[in-house]
């Protein structure tokens, strides 16, 4: 397996790890509308970035021969879709008082750590490497 | 402008600047891999993969403007201060 496809894989897995755990931490030691935000934030961004996800795999593998300008469009399209929607979710929760605003940002880093991670694992085995 | 009007303001502009920069940052992105596929068919796997990473990356950047502008507006912190200082003048 190479390197692109193993940081997708571990990236793909870590989201998951991260949304259990922190949702299970988050219902054990914090309050209800801190887990809440924890539970209702990592869920968003996951789904987001499957569908994110999805999306490219979709329109790069039909890329050849088509012009740039229409896999731009369909992909900013999805894109803004996929945003307003997050926009409303994360609205209703505000609005309502059903999330800690903290505890949201808290769940929606989730894939932001992910990434962090696989890249700080990838480049210690390449310094690893290097120094044997 | 008192601090309400200047809160809502604030969170609008936040947003517009943020999806405005995600927008174009997301399109270039983009822009660069189509053309590079479009060189290079060979190496799709692993544009789309390298794209994959920087767009999620980008977009949790427009997530969080958007947070941020929606505590500004329903969750500030100091709202309900701000609220009692007006309400004794």
């Amino acid at each position: 397996m190479d390197i692109h496809q193993r940081i997708i894989k571990f990236v793909t897995t870590s989201n998951w790890f991260l949304f259990v755990v922190g949702t299970l931490l988050g219902f054990i030691n914090t309050p209800m509308p801190f887990a809440m935000g924890i539970l209702t934030g990592s869920l968003l961004v996951t789904l987001n970035f499957h569908l994110l996800r999805h999306t490219l795999y979709k329109a790069m593998a039909t890329a050849s021969g088509k012009p740039a300008r229409s896999i731009l469009g369909v992909v900013l399209i999805k894109y803004y879709i996929r945003f307003a929607i997050s926009g409303i979710v994360i609205f209703a929760l505000i609005k309502g008082n059903i999330v800690d605003p903290l505890g949201l940002i808290m769940g929606l880093s989730v894939v932001v750590v992910s990434i962090m991670a696989a890249t700080t694992l990838e480049l210690t085995r390449l310094i690893f490497k290097e120094a044997v | 402008m008192d601090f309400f009007t200047a809160c809502v303001w604030a969170a609008g502009v936040a947003i517009g600047i943020a999806a405005f920069g995600c927008g174009i940052g997301q399109g270039m992105g983009v822009n660069g891999a189509v053309q590079g596929i479009a060189r290079n068919p060979e190496s799709s796997g692993k544009v789309t993969v390298t794209l994959l990473i920087g767009l999620a990356m980008i977009e949790s950047l427009c997530i969080y403007a958007l947070v941020v502008a929606l505590i500004l507006i329903y969750a500030h912190p100091q709202a309900a201060e701000f609220a009692k200082i007006v309400a004794g003048h």
